[in-house]
């Protein structure tokens, strides 16, 4: 049998997902199906059904150690296969080689062929990421007159950023003025950047 | 290795006066007290002895308990130390049945207020390749982001790393070398010893 396997990333199959390979065959392959359609909802964030999921496996008579575990090796195989970007059949075969039923592998590559763009999305969309912008406000002020200077008509551009903390995650608002010059300055240095950013997707 | 009962366990002397039911139960009070902290309304209720004794002697059972289980004490040494107290056989044998079932879980909860540093929760990482910048275009500088998640009892917290390729292999490198240290035959030994 061969010890690396793609869906792990080319590394060794966790001494635990080989295990729980019979407990996910003492259920039917169409109950086994639903239960990856549950999981994989769970990893989208579009939440797990447990009434769902405790209706499916009350035919294998699964107690509640052995619910968990079907659920965490199937979130496993799923995620793991999304993650290095395996195709159908090859998971196909290295999940019967560690002694899935085939009945079970088709149902599985099934609704992993129909998420995969999905969960890849989900998992691009988790990682990591510091200080995400959150929003952006604008407004123009023009200035009369100060203390300072009787006469000064000017337009100012004032910026509010919200942006999360990269090592608290809760969202910091920061407020900047800027004066026209500055302002135009900003706007050319940005596009330049941007045009960077067009050419590169 | 035997622990001294001294004055203070006299408190203890109540469960001789009771029938063995009396002290089964308060061996289960006394467990939870030690889980979840004492709740003296459960005095009263069910025990049908005055609170006074009651709240001392169901204290004195505590400490017996955290004693025997912070000295792991085997089974002889406990009835040994318990002899002291002049019990009848039956309730000596109740009371090591007692530490024996909660011995394991008992231990648990005692190793945790041990000062300790925060722990390992979970590490997220990224690779960037930085290709232009403000004052200087056509760049290839590849940077490796770490947020290291720790977790110090309740209390979690993040730090943002930033290192080079080359920076991290030397990281992995060392630790490696920690690693390999468990492996040589000075820490074997001294490990074997312990053990």
């Amino acid at each position: 049998m061969i010890s690396r396997f793609r869906f792990c990333g080319d590394l060794d199959c966790p001494d635990w997902v080989l295990a729980e390979m019979s407990t996910l065959a003492r259920m039917s392959s169409v109950k086994m199906k639903l239960l990856c359609v549950q999981v994989i909802k769970d990893l989208l964030d579009e939440g797990i059904d447990y009434d769902k999921v405790s209706k499916l496996t009350s035919d294998a008579k699964f107690e509640s150690g052995d619910i968990k575990a079907s659920i965490a090796v199937l979130s496993f195989i799923l995620s793991s296969a999304a993650k290095h970007d395996v195709d159908s059949d090859s998971l196909s075969s290295e999940l019967q080689q560690l002694g899935l039923p085939k009945e079970h592998t088709t149902g599985l590559c099934k609704s992993y062929e129909d998420k995969h763009s999905a969960l890849q999305e989900k998992l691009r969309e988790i990682s990591l990421r510091l200080g995400r912008l959150e929003a952006v406000n604008w407004r123009v002020d023009y200035t009369l007159s100060s203390s300072e200077l009787k006469q000064v008509n000017e337009p100012t551009v004032q910026l509010k950023l919200q942006a999360q903390d990269p090592e608290t995650d809760s969202t910091q608002t920061t407020v900047v003025s800027i004066t026209a010059d500055k302002f135009r300055v900003l706007l050319t240095e940005l596009k330049q950047a941007q045009t960077m950013m067009n050419a590169l997707q | 290795m035997l622990f001294v009962l001294s004055e203070e366990h006299k408190h203890l002397g109540f469960l001789s006066e009771v029938d063995p039911a009396v002290v089964g139960e308060s061996g289960r009070i006394a467990v939870e007290f030690l889980k979840k902290g004492s709740n003296p309304k459960i005095y009263e209720g069910a025990l049908n002895v005055w609170s006074g004794s009651v709240q001392h002697g169901l204290e004195g059972l505590m400490y017996l308990l955290t004693e025997s289980c912070k000295l792991t004490i085997s089974e002889e040494d406990f009835q040994d130390s318990v002899l002291v107290l002049g019990f009848s056989e039956e309730l000596t044998e109740l009371l090591l049945q007692l530490y024996l079932e909660n011995r394991k879980e008992i231990r648990q909860i005692l190793s945790k207020p041990a000062p300790s540093l925060p722990h390992y929760h979970s590490l997220e990482w990224r690779l960037d390749v930085q290709l232009s910048s403000r004052p200087l275009r056509h760049q290839l500088k590849p940077t490796v982001t770490l947020k290291l998640h720790l977790e110090d009892g309740a209390r979690r917290s993040a730090h943002v790393l930033q290192t080079d390729p080359a920076t991290l292999q030397h990281l992995i490198d060392e630790l490696e070398r920690a690693l390999a240290e468990l492996k040589s035959s000075h820490c074997r030994r001294i490990l074997h010893n312990i053990q």
